[in-house]
């Protein structure tokens, strides 16, 4: 249907696409359930460019991106390839007009191998659909080589890390003949070094002629690696522009609709006695394999120790033994000098120890109980919550109601299920509760994962406020800007081990970087060379 | 009582036969829970081929033309399936109970409005072995030549089938387009929706393949061993059958080897029986067997087996 879409107000700035686009988008509007996720949106993406998408979540990047992808039907406008207008009704027609999309969340089979998931829905075959393993091998080495991009072919996705696991979808999106490639949310989940082996690939993509958009929330990458910025707000491209006219301050009121603290501020480091204290500990995974070996940290009154790590190196198992969720193998785990090594997580919570889980869906929340129920959770057997047995719901109402106010968690009303919320007012609301029963010591594992800069700047604001009210907090994340603006003292987990202590304010990111991926030089301050191995 | 009265070449053949309807159902189940789609409807399936075949024998006094029917029965009710669990969404375990007590239900009415009474119907020609050589002589060459014969081709048509189905099947599930993009479905469909494949297709071929084979499996079950119906006489091996597939790591021709066990067990116990008066043992208990063996092997050596990561899991294609 090519009904006339009326008279257009192109608010654009005059910064524009380049002259030949290779995919426009013009005038996309996506309606979901209550929500514009799109509002007349267009954008263009010229060969040998690399445009930035920034937005917040929500901001309808993805949706965006998922129409021109096939992935959902648009209820208007129109996508266009080499200056024709194209029908994108599924993955399938994408691929075939040469777009090729690296999601968020990968779309990789993780017991194939890796030529197997880039082949898969193209395979090169000889008689009878039998799959010819040797050309299909060949392509993928050629690939590889021509573009830098290095892979084991006949590793299992599995058994990557989820740097290489991303070089993988590159791979698949190239061996489909990708002219157009969206990346998005493309560094997420990845090191700091492997955020630089990121660019390169990029770099030597859109030197080839490709065509890159990459959606992110993250200012200073916009700022490093695009050629063009379009800057969307609540479904709506709010502003056009190039890093060379722009800074991070603006871009961020851009996207965000206000100023927005970028730096933490933060009082100094006046550490009290230590609240938590870990001895020892060794933890198994769920392979029973260790997972943490042999660690020891104290965290005191007044102070944010930060653990940076690779995901998957002991952290989450940490964690879990220290909230009495996994059972340690040796060592002690005190707190204000009791012992709480084998409590559970009930008594654990009374000793005075709260915790921000880093999956909010599968143990921050119950997703499907309404705003109440989820901050009574864990509280619900006190008065006067409870009595006997019984829950006050009124006083429940009124607790919830409270929290709400104070965590600025944006609700219609405190009724509604936990799962209608966006992820950022989900994290308040873990936050409302956890803080809310006045813990000593607070465990917050990812707590800005997947959160937009308003969300962020909140979270961050909370935890340090905790500190300066002589709380002890525990802070484990992936993202390094995080730990080191918050921390106090970092520590540097790999494989199960701290393997590097440093000073906040002490350490750049690169090396720390060096330490999270089983580095180190001689004479820093490491801690794990000595290796007295249980 | 010796030992070489119950080691006999008859035991193995036995096992084979018996171990047939459940490797059969075995296979189908691998590929359809490769796909993503949880078939408890095996049971259900293999009792209404069992039926459709037998009655369709009966009345056309074409046996093959019962084993026609078989399949094309125990396809139907499996569409239905496909449409609950992958177009409609449903529960996939609710979607199969429905159609095993469906199954229970039908062949027990068809049983009065067909035959005029419950039970079991007049027997059926059964299907001839596929080889028929002659036994020779005697001595040694002779004992070795019974052991070949009756262990490898004493075998009616479906179960050479069924052994076929089990080794092209896994060669196929690693070595051509159709068993990746199987896999796949099962693992990650979004991921093989994204690359262009068509994800209510492939569950729906793979269910079809399930419904294709628990058909042949009530087939083989009565127009080439029993050569009658009688009402519930699948008996629970489309649940042994779903145990053997998780046995066998979701691959066919690991189903197929962990049916055989069951079978071999069915068969021991069957020749135990004969001889319960010597060893002073209740013939109930050796019919125990395999299904003991069923909750020994589901406790034990299942824990550490890896399902597909998507299975039971309904697909929404757009958003």
């Amino acid at each position: 249907m090519t009904a006339d879409p009326g008279p257009v107000v192109c608010d654009l700035p005059e910064t524009g696409p380049s002259p030949d686009p290779v995919l426009e988008l013009r005038h996309i509007t996506k309606r979901f359930p209550g929500v514009l996720a799109n509002d007349d949106v267009s954008i263009a993406v010229a060969p040998g460019e690399v445009l930035a998408l920034l937005g917040e979540n929500g901001a309808g990047k993805s949706t965006l991106m998922n129409v021109a992808y096939g992935l959902l039907a648009p209820d208007a406008g129109e996508v266009l390839v080499d200056g024709r207008v194209v029908s994108v009704r599924a993955p399938r027609d994408a691929i075939a007009l040469g777009i090729g999309m690296v999601h968020q969340h990968f779309m990789l089979v993780e017991p194939l191998t890796v030529t197997e998931n880039i082949v898969l829905g193209g395979e090169p075959t000889s008689a009878f659909g039998v799959i010819d393993r040797d050309v299909a091998r060949r392509r993928v080495v050629e690939l590889s080589d021509r573009y830098g991009l290095k892979v084991e072919p006949d590793a299992r996705v599995r058994d990557l890390s989820v740097g290489r696991q991303q070089r993988v979808e590159i791979l698949k999106a190239l061996y489909r003949d990708a002219r157009i490639l969206i990346l998005d949310e493309p560094t997420a989940v990845l090191t700091p070094q492997e955020v630089n082996e990121l660019f390169d690939i990029v770099r030597e993509l859109v030197s080839e002629g490709l065509a890159v958009v990459i959606i992110t929330h993250k200012l200073e990458e916009v700022m490093a690696f695009s050629d063009r910025i379009v800057v969307m707000r609540a479904g709506r491209v709010v502003g056009e522009t190039v890093p060379s006219a722009c800074d991070e301050q603006s871009l961020a009121r851009m996207m965000v609709g206000r100023d927005v603290v970028l730096r933490v501020e933060k009082s100094p480091h006046q550490p009290g006695s230590p609240l938590l204290e870990v001895m020892n500990l060794s933890v198994l995974d769920d392979r029973k394999l260790p997972a943490v070996r042999d660690v020891s940290l104290v965290v005191r009154a007044g102070e944010v120790v930060g653990i940076a790590g690779v995901d998957g190196n002991g952290q989450r198992e940490l964690v879990e033994a220290i909230m009495g969720l996994r059972r340690p193998t040796q060592g002690t785990i005190t707190l204000k000098g009791r012992d709480i090594t084998h409590d559970n997580p009930r008594r654990t919570i009374a000793a005075g120890v709260s915790h921000v889980p880093e999956d909010r869906h599968r143990r921050g929340l119950v997703l499907d109980f309404d705003l109440v129920e989820n901050v009574a959770l864990g509280d619900h057997r006190r008065p006067p919550f409870s009595r006997y047995g019984i829950l006050d719901r009124a006083k429940l109402e009124q607790e919830a109601r409270r929290r709400i106010a104070e965590y600025d968690v944006r609700t219609p009303d405190e009724h509604v299920a936990a799962a209608n919320l966006s992820g950022g007012n989900q994290q308040k609301l873990v936050l409302a509760r956890e803080l809310g029963r006045d813990p000593d010591v607070l465990i917050a594992a990812q707590p800005t994962r997947g959160l937009d800069v308003g969300a962020i700047e909140f979270v961050h604001r909370r935890i340090l406020a905790e500190r300066d009210c002589g709380k002890g907090v525990l802070l484990v994340s992936m993202e390094l800007e995080e730990v080191m603006s918050l921390s106090d003292r970092i520590l540097v987990m790999y494989e199960g081990r701290v393997v590097a202590e440093f000073e906040g304010g002490a350490v750049t990111e690169e090396e720390l970087g060096v330490f999270m991926t089983g580095g180190g030089r001689p004479g820093a301050e490491a801690l794990g060379s000595e290796g007295t191995d249980a | 009582m010796l030992l070489s009265d119950i080691i006999t070449p008859e035991l193995f053949a036995s096992a084979v036969r018996l171990a047939t309807p459940i490797a059969l159902a075995a296979v189908g189940a691998s590929i359809c829970e490769r796909s993503g789609v949880v078939n408890i409807a095996m049971e259900g399936l293999m009792l209404i081929a069992a039926f459709s075949g037998t009655a369709v024998a009966l009345l056309s006094g074409s046996t093959w033309l019962g084993v026609l029917a078989a399949v094309v029965a125990s396809m139907a009710f499996a569409s239905l399936h496909a449409w609950a669990s992958i177009n409609l969404r449903a529960d996939q375990v609710i979607s199969g109970t429905a159609i095993n007590i469906l199954a229970l239900g039908t062949t027990g009415y068809l049983m009065e409005t067909v035959f005029g009474h419950p039970g079991t119907t007049d027997p059926v020609r059964t299907i001839r072995p596929v080889f028929d050589f002659p036994s020779g002589g005697s001595g040694a060459l002779a004992t070795v030549w019974t052991w070949v014969d009756t262990v490898l081709f004493s075998y009616t048509p479906i179960v050479y089938f069924g052994m076929f189905a089990a080794v092209f099947l896994t060669w196929a599930l690693y070595r051509t387009r159709w068993g990746l993009r199987l896999r796949s479905l099962g693992e990650h469909p979004r991921a093989a929706d994204t690359v262009g494949i068509d994800v209510y297709r492939g569950r729906w071929s793979a269910v079809l393949a399930s419904g294709f084979m628990a058909g042949l499996a009530g087939a083989n079950l009565t127009l080439e061993q029993v050569g009658s119906f009688t009402e519930g006489m699948t008996n629970g091996r489309g649940f042994i059958a779903l145990a053997a597939m998780i046995f066998g790591r979701w691959v066919p021709g690991g189903g197929y080897l962990a049916a055989l066990l069951f079978g071999f067990a069915d068969a021991l116990q069957l020749k135990l029986q004969i001889f319960s008066d010597v060893i002073d043992i209740p013939p109930q208990f050796f019919l125990m067997l395999p299904y003991v063996l069923t909750v020994v092997v589901l406790a034990g050596v299942v824990g550490r087996a890896v399902a597909p990561a998507a299975v039971g899991k309904p697909y929404k294609a757009k958003g």
